[in-house]
């Protein structure tokens, strides 16, 4: 057993696990925070991208230890109360979601994104910055327009 | 667009949870002192199971229990079914295996269960899965369907592994008609098996009460409703008034959350051994294994033309892999959902289609997709293009030349299209596809070192599972009835946004006038039939026939009202109603 300490979603939290324990088992097995999802077990969906220390990680592959006294968010922490973020509004303005799975981790990698490379992003840009998330069902289009709009809305 | 009703902009009433993580899908559940549960699968795609130990894996840090075949069959827990009879041309039914939830004796495909490890946590489960012991013997394996008759029977029940040998239509009057062929067209294509891969991964919660005897299981499903029915009434898990099946939010399907698993069965099972709730969630390498794939048709076609380019008479002959084991409609998709489609969107006088399913040692196979529609449109289309081009023909116009244009129009192949305009829906994709510009794009793209092509295809889908006639006739097993009402469900979703289609089409005033009320709750017990998404295209069928009852009603009274007032009736539309089925 290892002991962890971190910051989620703002609030400081600390447990014992195993130490194989995952980022992403963490988060959804420990917290109950399950918003972040499992898609697969290779790195490849981004389902479970979440933010640690501001930047987007992929929550499955690493360790809960690994973000000892790191800042970590998830969608669940991504609102302001009840008021969306602007790319949670952007996704649903744009119809950037179907069945949802793949929605969390589109939205954190989106707002990375932003936050590295600006407000005006090209189709291209985005669909190449997408590479690790997938989504079965809405073809991407929409979350490609989603993100566009989203990325200017965050301005 | 309009600003209510069909083809407004309605947003998704489902959203808001899934986009601030608070949806609810199978895996975020956990039930008060749950145990987790793996799978072990066999390696083998064809083996006999010489002996099974357990006992090291049973002595490991947090197992709770290690369950085989060799129990589940102990305990009386019935198999797997298909519930879709299909006779063969001979009249005998269909073969279909015995296919228990966890093996028996006999291993049948790569990723068949041979024990179920619980445990307190997922990782005990695995490490102690490593430490069950089993001796096989392996046997000579078929994957090639077709190579199958003549491959190493897989099931005593099916010789020659052949589940069925089915057909439809008329072979001398399509006989005739090649016969009298211009020219012929043939064909032999491979529609090649895939895995269906939602995002979310299949996840099943089975958990048993003591207190009341009865079972929950909590699954990632397209229709907990037949679940509960197969897994009562079939596998003999309990009655259904003592099995809850509740399926959350689901994480995509594309057909493959509508069949009943041998996981579900095993993990309800267990949860009354063990006592505790028991809880498997596949992993992503696992869902290749464990998952019902799609397709995997192996067909010989051929058409007939007249001298005008007019198809005189379609024939296939189609070899159709079911896998291991029968899933549970894996025998209606290359029968009623395949069949019954080559017609396609054309007006052809005679079809005959052959179908062999057989057994391989690889994954079932079930629906997928539109499953049975695309790989009959693909035999038609593939038909069509390649005629035109051996006719030398414009495959456009060889198109429009044999478009159904008079409705209704009955198939020989059962299906009676009621309605449709082809031509328009072609001359939209051409504009859109700027087809006229094609040649100057294709010079261009020559110029620059590149090959570039143009097809056509063409699609008609039967959605939902209807009409109750066309069902019934070639074999569903528990049979269907056609009732017309609004059908209301609370929240579930599945990608296709169940509350959407709703919100459009509640062009609600005219719903009203026609005298229609959403469905109760109650009302839902069979819903399933419209699988889901598939409601709207079976709902918006009755939605019409409701508006036109509804208008009936309305010029019916104000025929009264204008009677009363001793001037002409309007009734207009009184001689028009009609039904459909
Ligand atoms: S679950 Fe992390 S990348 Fe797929
Ligand atoms: S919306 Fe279903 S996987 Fe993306």
């Amino acid at each position: 057993m290892t002991a962890v300490s971190m910051t989620v979603n703002g609030k400081a939290v600390t447990a014992d696990v195993d130490s194989r324990t995952l980022l992403v088992q963490f988060l959804r097995e420990n917290l109950r925070l399950t918003g972040t999802h499992v898609g697969c077990d290779t790195s490849q969906c981004g389902a479970c991208v979440v933010h640690v220390d501001g930047k987007a990680r992929k929550s499955c592959t690493m360790f809960a230890w690994q973000a000892e006294g790191a800042n970590v968010t998830t969608i669940e922490g991504v609102a302001n109360g009840a008021t969306l973020h602007p790319m949670q509004e952007a996704f649903r303005e744009h119809h950037g979601l179907q069945c949802g799975y793949c929605t969390p981790g589109m939205i954190m990698a989106a707002i990375d994104m932003v936050h590295r490379l600006g407000h005006e992003l090209d189709d291209k840009t985005i669909r190449q910055e997408l590479d690790g998330n997938l989504c079965r069902c809405t073809g991407y289009h929409n979350i490609v327009k989603a993100i566009a709009a989203g990325a200017r809305a965050m301005k | 667009m309009s600003a209510s009703g069909i083809g407004a902009k309605v947003r998704r009433k489902e959203d808001h949870r899934f986009l601030t993580g608070k949806g609810q899908y199978t895996d975020d559940i956990s039930r008060p002192g749950e145990t987790r549960a793996y799978f072990l699968r066999s390696p083998h795609a064809h083996a006999r199971i010489k002996k099974i130990d357990v006992k090291t894996a049973e002595r490991m840090p947090g197992v709770v229990a290690v369950l085989t075949g060799e129990q589940l069959a102990g305990d009386k827990i019935g198999h797997l079914i298909c519930g879709w009879m299909i006779h063969s041309k001979d009249g005998s039914p269909m073969k279909m295996a015995p296919h228990p939830a966890i093996a028996a004796g006999k291993v049948c495909y790569v990723g068949d269960p041979v024990a179920l490890i619980v445990a307190e946590t997922l990782a005990q489960a695995k490490d102690a899965a490593e430490k069950v012991a089993i001796d096989y013997e392996t046997l000579p394996a078929i994957a090639d369907p077709a190579k199958a008759k003549a491959g190493p029977q897989i099931h005593e029940i099916a010789p020659k592994n052949t589940i069925y040998e089915w057909h439809l239509g008329d072979p001398q009057n399509v006989a005739a008609a090649f016969a009298a062929a211009k020219h012929v067209t043939k064909i032999d294509i491979v529609n090649n098996r895939l895995v269906p891969n939602a995002m979310e991964p299949r996840v099943a919660i089975g958990e048993y009460d003591t207190g009341n005897d009865s079972f929950t299981l909590w699954n990632t499903s397209q229709n907990p409703h037949v679940a509960r029915l197969v897994i009562s009434a079939f596998v003999g898990m309990a009655p259904e008034h003592k099995l809850r099946v509740i399926a959350p939010d689901v994480g995509g399907g594309f057909g493959s959350k509508i069949f009943i698993y041998p996981e579900e069965v095993a993990c309800l099972w267990a949860s009354k051994r063990t006592g505790r709730p028991v809880k498997w969630t596949s992993d992503r390498s696992e869902a290749f294994l464990a998952d019902a794939h799609g397709r995997d048709h192996v067909t010989h076609a051929e058409m007939a033309f007249g001298a005008d380019g007019k198809i005189l008479a379609l024939r296939a002959k189609t070899i159709a892999n079911l896998g291991a084991y029968m899933s549970t409609f894996s025998s209606s998709v290359p029968t009623y959902l395949y069949a019954t489609l080559l017609s396609g969107q054309y007006a052809i006088p005679h079809i005959y289609c052959e179908v062999d399913a057989v057994y391989t040692n690889t994954v079932p196979v079930d629906a997928y997709r539109g499953a049975g529609r695309p790989e009959a449109t693909f035999v038609v289309e593939r038909l069509v293009e390649i005629g035109a081009r051996e006719m030398a023909m414009d495959p456009a116009e060889l198109r429009r030349r044999n478009f159904v244009r008079t409705f209704p129009h009955q198939t020989p192949v059962i299906m009676n299209y009621d309605t449709g305009d082809y031509n328009a829906s072609l001359k939209k994709a051409m504009e859109i596809a700027d087809v006229k510009g094609f040649g100057k794009r294709k010079r261009d793209a020559a110029r620059d070192g590149k090959l570039r092509g143009i097809g056509y295809s063409t699609y008609i889908e039967a959605c939902g599972i209807a009409p109750s006639q066309a069902v019934g006739s070639l074999g569903a097993g528990v049979g269907l009835w056609e009732f017309r009402r609004s059908a209301r469900q609370p929240d579930w979703q599945c990608g296709g946004a169940h509350r959407l289609p709703r919100a459009r089409a509640g062009a609600r005033d005219d719903l009203r006038a026609s005298g229609l009320r959403p469905a109760r709750h109650s009302d839902r017990e069979y819903l399933d039939r419209a699988w889901r998404h598939r409601q709207g295209a079976v709902r918006h069928g009755h939605l019409r026939f409701a508006l036109r009852r509804g208008r009936h009603f309305r010029d019916r009274e104000s025929a009264r009202q204008d009677r009363d007032q001793g001037k002409e009736g309007r009734s207009a539309h009184a001689g028009s109603l009609r039904t459909r089925h």
